[in-house]
């Protein structure tokens, strides 16, 4: 059992077995094989007959020039090399710069792009077992094919003891759905069996002489065997081995390359591609069966029909349930200057944050388990990059929050009231909603929803919401409906902007009539021993509120207006609030906390937290200045 | 709907069987909150919960009680129902109940929840052909040969002919009996949508009442255990279903009235459980 398994909470997930069926909502631990895997060095197996092995495991793999440019990728099968360090190596003499890749020593790959290339002699064989691990990404062209490697002779065409053809070819072809998406020996096309472009591939080539059959190549890819092709042109058995020269600008990533003379069993090669699928395939190993699945490894989950039965989107599993809700609260430093003045520094650009709280209920107890699961594997995620953590889980949440929020699971709470009904809550904590976005942070400017406004903008109802662009700092921003509901669009002088506007920046909504305000005078005490308590008032705004106040069981619109003027003010900008009766005055506030919960459909509960402020800065509060991300 | 509709002419079905119902009743239930404002004014009436659907009937048991009527099994499952012309497509069964007492036919009542848009203004009179080629029962379940098998209902001796007795005490001759199975149907919601995506089952029970002369010594506070089984038959005697309970007997009442004879009630209850399988 795998460290994997034995971490979880759970029992009975096991590793997947391409000879089990499977059911909805089960789980498994994706090992490609059962095998344990094996370095290509490995010598347990016997005489390993390693030709050659290439990869980006260290530095001294590599000669390069001034530049940090390969000139050559050193072999590490060194028993045949010559001390020249020509000999079975990959090279790349040219004067000619632009055909050197560049290393990067924080990827564990090599990216050769367009026409490029490393080559070498002295991988002759006659039979041979080939693993590469690769990533090719699309290239601009319509039906490209795209070199991975060659083998021929050195003056680059060979006589042939086969029929046709001098080299031999392994490449990728087609686009990235099934049955277009191609693996290529020589000119024999198979259709591979998981996706060519933008993902990691292991392709194993099992090239036998035939002695008895005919000489052929068997085509494995990421453990599925996709075919046989026989008499393969004569290039395969020479000792000339190119890589790269892939004619995609856009690069392949070269991750590993290794081959045995002779032809491994079974056995072995499924332990070589294990070591190959564990080395890089790095995310996580759980996958959740979203349909019954049938036998097969062609139904694993990284094949094309894997997609229709094996998932790790939790979207694709569980939708919420009402009673879902989340939480704001902004991380702000604040400075009290006496008299009642502050200052509020927002920490950071991802300032508010939140955690939502989301309800799963009436699950039965397979869902249950597989949620669980779920929740538990989470950290099994890929790294993001250097320098971050693993990724959180990508959802959809409920209205009106965005639907692509990536959540990290804190924990999760299990209850059931009765056999085989169980209610799951996952409180889980979004990172990077930055406030410099315009269209917002947890609720986004979707044109769908939420609309940026035009002249022929049309259909208004109370409480939609829309983006006013504009040069004037002081027009642009969230303008919300509060006119009379229409199918037009509306006249300039009802715009946003307009002299007689039907919208408005301000806050409007209105709470509760069941509010309660706490009011607390600000006083300086002085207490001496054995003396009577003295109050004296501190400084001249000693009457500063902070209350909380209810917004229950609104509208799904209304709710959308509220949650989107308090996210757009990102839990530090001030705005205008009219306390309600009877106090009816205008005050400065902010809303540093907000809570909301989806009850039902049209019933949102939300709760806020005003902090009064006295004397308002006169300086925007606002980041305003457009960054432009450009590629170098 | 045109015109009133004649109960002879209203057809009822349940997943496309007929029922030979004498009464059929169909409701349904919004949950609305009035939401206040801090300047007093009303803003609207909230939806706290879906529209909840009621229908319940009483029909004549005319053969064996269909499985998906089986309130304490293990599936959750909706069945159709089809009333005047307008289909329900998903209709789940929360209680059956009857009462068997002398020279009576067993009515059976059923009660289900339902959820969705019901097309209610598409109500309509079956034609007067489908009427008339409509098969009228043979058989319908009647108290005559209808019983509840009394010996060893409380699991004490029965020994020869002065009937049962041991810790129980002597039991006496059952006057009428009535039977009820019942369950929670808890709704769960995917968010954005008003009809729940599963309604589950809780509480599973049955319950029996008996009226007789003598129901042996009074209960303990354990209650006393009791298991029986009642069978449905039909005038001339063939079975149609038969309702078994395995639970504990927890209060007992005497009675007598001016005219009357004294007679003890009492209910037998038992809690349907579910052993989990392992996952």
């Amino acid at each position: 059992m795998s460290y994997l398994l034995s971490g979880l909470n759970i029992k009975n997930i096991s590793e997947y077995n391409s000879s089990d069926a499977y059911n909805k909502y089960d789980v498994i631990d994706f090992q490609l094989h059962s095998q344990k895997s094996a370095y290509p060095n490995y010598t347990g197996f016997g005489e390993t007959g390693l030709l050659f092995w290439f990869n980006n495991e260290y530095l001294n793999s590599f000669n390069l020039d001034l530049d940090n440019y390969i000139t050559g990728w050193l072999n590490k099968e060194t028993s045949d090399i010559s001390s020249d360090g020509m000999y079975a190596n990959l090279l790349q003499l040219s004067e000619d710069k632009s055909l050197r890749p560049f290393v990067y020593f924080d990827d564990n790959y090599i990216e050769l792009f367009g026409d490029q290339f490393l080559s070498g002699s002295g991988f002759d064989c006659i039979e041979r077992t080939t693993f590469v691990c690769f990533d090719a990404s699309t290239s601009p062209d319509t039906n490209p094919e795209q070199n991975i490697f060659r083998f021929d002779r050195e003056d680059g065409w060979a006589e042939s003891k086969f029929s046709t053809g001098p080299s031999g070819f392994l490449k990728v072809k087609g686009s990235n759905t099934q049955g277009q998406a191609k693996i290529m020996v020589d000119e024999q096309e198979f259709d591979a069996s998981s996706p060519i472009y933008n993902a990691l591939n292991i392709i194993t080539l099992v090239q036998t002489s035939g002695a008895t059959s005919g000489p052929s190549i068997t085509v494995r890819q990421n453990g599925d065997q996709l075919g046989t092709y026989e008499h393969y042109y004569s290039g395969w058995t020479s000792g000339f081995l190119k890589l790269g020269d892939t004619n995609n600008p856009n690069g392949v990533k070269y991750y590993d390359i290794f081959s045995f003379s002779g032809v491994l069993n079974e056995s072995e090669i499924k332990s070589y591609e294990k070591y190959l699928y564990e080395s890089y395939f790095d995310g996580n190993d759980f996958y959740f069966a979203k349909e019954d699945a049938p036998t097969g490894f062609s139904n694993s989950p990284l094949s094309y029909n894997g997609n229709d039965y094996w998932t790790q989107d939790i979207d694709d599993l569980f939708k919420l349930s009402y009673g879902s809700s989340v939480n704001f609260s902004a991380k702000l430093s604040r400075s009290d200057f006496g008299d009642g003045y502050q200052s509020n520094v927002s920490r950071n650009i991802n300032s508010l944050n939140s955690v939502f709280d989301l309800k799963y209920d009436g699950l039965t107890d397979v869902q249950a388990k597989c949620l669980i699961t779920f929740f538990e594997t989470t950290p099994e995620a890929g790294i993001k990059n250097e320098t971050e953590g693993f990724a959180g889980v990508n959802i959809d949440l409920f209205q009106p929050y965005k639907k692509d929020a990536e959540l990290y699971f804190l924990d999760i709470n299990h209850s059931t009231p009765y056999n085989d009904i169980n209610t799951i809550s996952i409180k889980a904590e979004s990172l990077y909603d930055s406030n410099l976005d315009y269209k917002g942070m947890s609720i986004k400017l979707d044109e769908k929803n939420i609309r940026t406004y035009s002249d022929s903008l049309a259909g208004f109802e109370y409480d939609d919401v829309v983006y006013f662009e504009s040069v004037l700092y002081s027009e642009r921003g969230y303008y919300y409906y509060t006119g009379q509901k229409t199918q037009t669009s509306v006249s300039e002088e009802n715009s946003p902007v307009g002299a007689q506007s039907h919208f408005t920046k301000e806050f409007y909504f209105k709470s509760d009539i069941d509010y309660d305000i706490t009011n607390q005078i600000n006083l300086v005490t002085i207490d001496y021993e054995g003396s009577t308590k003295q109050y004296l008032k501190d400084g001249i705004n000693y009457n500063d509120l902070e209350f909380n106040l209810s917004f229950s069981s609104r509208s799904n619109k209304e709710t959308r207006a509220l949650l989107k003027f308090l996210d757009d003010k990102a839990g530090f900008k001030i705005f205008r609030y009219s306390l309600p009766q009877p106090y009816n005055k205008e005050i400065d506030v902010y809303c540093p906390e907000w809570d909301h919960t989806y009850n039902f459909h049209d019933n949102n509960d939300i709760q806020v937290k005003f902090v009064q402020f006295r004397a308002k800065s006169s300086k925007l509060t606002n980041f305003d200045t457009q960054i432009d991300f450009v590629s170098i | 709907m045109s015109k009133f509709l004649n109960y002879r002419g209203v057809d009822f079905q349940l997943e496309n069987e007929d029922f030979y119902a004498t009464n059929v009743s169909l409701s349904a239930q919004a949950s609305v909150d009035p939401v206040i404002l801090s300047d007093g004014s009303l803003l609207n009436y909230a939806p706290s919960s879906a529209v909840v659907g009621s229908l319940s009937c009483d029909f004549y048991l005319t053969a064996a009680l269909p499985s998906y009527l089986n309130i304490t099994g293990t599936h959750d499952t909706p069945i159709k129902a089809k009333f005047a012309n307008v289909e329900i497509a998903e209709v789940y069964p929360k209680n059956i109940s009857f009462n068997v007492e002398p020279f009576q036919p067993v009515l059976i009542s059923a009660e289900f929840d339902w959820y969705g848009d019901v097309k209610v203004e598409n109500f309509e009179e079956q034609g007067i052909n489908q009427v008339k080629q409509k098969q009228v029962p043979n058989y319908i379940a009647h108290s005559y040969k209808s019983y509840l098998s009394s010996r060893n209902i409380f699991n004490s001796d029965y020994s020869g002919p002065s009937g049962p007795t041991g810790p129980s005490g002597p039991q006496g001759s059952i006057v009428s009996f009535s039977y009820r199975s019942s369950c929670d149907r808890p709704t769960f919601f995917n968010v954005d949508e008003v009809v729940p995506f599963r309604v589950g089952k809780l509480n599973k029970q049955c319950e029996v009442d008996l009226s007789a002369n003598n129901l042996g010594k009074l209960i303990s506070v354990n209650g006393k255990n009791a298991s029986s089984v009642i069978y449905l038959k039909d005038f001339y005697g063939t079975s149609l279903s038969s309702f078994s309970i395995d639970g504990v007997l927890s209060n007992q009442n005497y009675n007598v009235s001016e005219g009357q004879y004294l007679l003890t009630e009492a209910s037998i209850r038992q809690t349907i459980t579910e052993t989990k399988t392992l996952i």
